[in-house]
């Protein structure tokens, strides 16, 4: 059964995608920002991890420093660049998070070289479910990529920081008369989304290797699953990212590999085309 | 030293092509085009594939004009109608998907191995001090003419329609033009002239791989439309000089830090790209020269 195979192949590399789509649409959304940078948070994330894993011996450790360097990053990255564009055109921020991608694509090219580095994972005999061979690390990254979800889902739904967060996404002006301190909701919105893409990083990383270039490469497709799923709607890009994974494995035999990302460009283009708002998306334009 | 001056020269005027064409489309027009290397590739693999089967160059260079004003109207017709920064997406993705079908379609681009032995231009003259001195004659009238006639569009009617575009999109079509029809003409016409910088490149520097095709290419050239001043024609060649300086002084440091390997220095010069966007985005939008505020 090729095509089972190639379902949870896109299943997987779907999580991915809809782990940074979610951390795309939580600044996109909220902040109105759309940070072409978080690419690159992913895979300086990985990189965090390998460093750590190889240090300690332990993949766990290696996981918590990339969530901390991601969050690092972003909260740095707000503080000295982005806070300074919220009042200007979206394409000055976009080409500031541009460059801000690029200096730490080449920084960590200057670092680590471009040469692939993988994670030392254990092998194990694959599972076997109604004639479909699972990988146990697939089903791990999997349980993590839920497990990231459900953190996200219960901080945004379930929080005080999530539902300032919310209202300021809903009308930041009536968010700011309400006593709202714009400045620590984009803190804690910044650090949320840097630490979910160090995580669709460090998964990436397991699944292939882990270059400079990682998480660059993913861009498109979040951007994708972003708007598919409708900016600011964390379900969505989840949904809309494992939809699109889906998808571009399910096409791999017609297309070949290489053109996965033209598939996601197509999406894009089409759902700008036929429903800007997304799958679930408020109605605001895109157009 | 000669020599390595007037390969600059010529690198500087080649990407001064393309920075005009970015000047037409998001300074005169407002139209965030970030796939500008995706219609540059165009150019450069058009001329490499037909030049290298015996083509004459001139076929080269209207197959990769003609081939990237085709590209660029559908985009046009789909992408024209979002918001800046949706269409600065949707056109990224189109160069890289550009970039990827070099890669795939080996039988045609060689992958990614590229396609060297691409014909110097005016090999006639075997003179290795006159042929780059015609070269570069040529590029600047070139530019000069493109100088022109990007001139005289902002004066024409067309012009001050392109630039109530930029200003405000809305008054446009209140007063019954289709802005979506002015921006897609002024994409074709900015795809084709970067595709005409793309031939040049792929003629001076003799090969293409797809490494060259990449979105650095494109900021590169909107952080020398920065630095010389959005809307600002002249401006254009300044900052793309000044670009130049900016990566290639960076050539200039191993003299002075001999440890700095040469890969080392590549992804340099990316950081030192990506730095000046950060800050100039941050501080100074209008670019060194000032005046032209655009938000």
């Amino acid at each position: 059964m090729l095509s089972l195979d190639l379902l949870v192949a896109g299943l997987i590399s779907g999580l991915v995608i809809g782990l940074s789509a979610l951390a795309v649409t939580l600044v996109f959304g909220v902040a109105r920002f759309p940070n072409a940078a978080t690419g690159d948070a992913m895979s300086l994330g990985a990189y965090a991890a390998l460093a750590v894993a190889a240090g300690t011996g332990s993949l766990v450790a290696g996981g918590v420093a990339a969530v901390l360097a991601g969050i690092l990053l972003n909260v740095i990255l707000y503080l000295l660049v982005f806070r300074r564009l919220s009042d200007r055109s979206p394409i000055m921020s976009l080409l500031a998070s541009i460059g801000a991608g690029f200096m730490i694509r080449s920084s960590l090219g200057l670092v680590y070289g471009q040469d692939p580095q993988a994670f030392r994972v254990p092998l194990a005999r694959p599972l076997v479910l109604l004639d479909v061979r699972v990988q146990w690390l697939d089903l791990k990254l999997a349980g993590l990529t839920l497990a990231t979800l459900a953190v996200v889902y219960l901080i945004l739904a379930k929080t005080a920081a999530g539902r300032r967060m919310r209202a300021v996404s809903a009308d930041p002006a009536l968010a700011r008369v309400s006593g709202i301190d714009p400045t620590r909701v984009m803190l804690t919105l910044w650090a949320l989304a840097g630490g979910v893409s160090a995580v669709a990083g460090l998964v990436l990383g397991l699944k292939t290797v882990v270059t400079p270039d990682l998480g660059w490469n993913l861009l498109l497709p979040a951007f994708a699953a972003a708007v598919l799923g409708g900016i600011g709607s964390p379900l969505g890009a989840v949904a809309a990212g494992i939809l699109l994974g889906i998808v571009q494995e399910l096409a791999t035999p017609f297309v070949g590999f290489t053109y996965k990302i033209a598939i996601a460009f197509a999406v894009l283009m089409l759902v700008l085309l036929i429903r800007p708002r997304g799958l679930f998306g408020r109605a605001e334009g895109a157009r | 030293m000669e020599a390595y001056l007037l390969a600059i020269a010529i690198f500087v005027a080649i990407f001064t092509l393309l920075t005009l064409g970015l000047n037409l489309q998001y300074g005169l027009t407002g139209l965030t085009n970030f796939g500008l290397v995706g219609f540059f590739g165009i150019g450069a693999y058009a001329s490499a594939i037909l030049t290298t089967h015996g083509y004459p160059v001139v076929a080269g260079f209207a197959a990769g004009a003609a081939l990237a004003v085709i590209a660029a109207w559908p985009i046009g017709l789909v992408a024209l109608r979002l918001r800046d920064d949706y269409f600065a997406i949707a056109t990224l993705g189109l160069s890289e998907v550009v970039r990827v079908a070099i890669i795939s379609e080996k039988e045609l681009t060689a992958g990614v191995q590229g396609i060297p032995g691409i014909p110097r231009l005016f090999a006639v003259l075997e003179s290795r001090t006159w042929q780059p001195l015609l070269l570069l004659a040529v590029l600047v009238a070139a530019n000069l003419g493109v100088v022109l006639v990007m001139r005289r569009i902002a004066r024409s009617p067309f012009g001050r329609v392109i630039g109530a575009i930029r200003d405000n999109e809305e008054a446009v079509r209140a007063l019954g033009k289709d802005p979506a029809r002015f921006k897609t003409q002024v994409l074709m016409v900015g795809a084709g002239l970067s595709a005409v910088a793309g031939s040049f490149y792929a003629h001076y520097v003799g090969y293409v791989t797809p490494d060259q095709i990449t979105p650095l290419v494109t900021f590169q050239i909107w952080m020398a439309m920065i630095l010389g001043g959005t809307g600002r024609i002249s401006g254009a060649v300044l900052g793309t000089l000044l670009l130049m300086l900016l990566i290639e002084g960076a050539r200039f440091l191993p003299d002075l830090l001999p440890f700095v390997s040469s890969t080392a220095m590549a992804e340099l010069r990316v950081f030192v790209v990506g730095l000046a966007l950060v800050l100039f985005t941050v501080y100074r939008p209008q670019g060194l020269m000032g005046e032209v505020a655009r938000r």
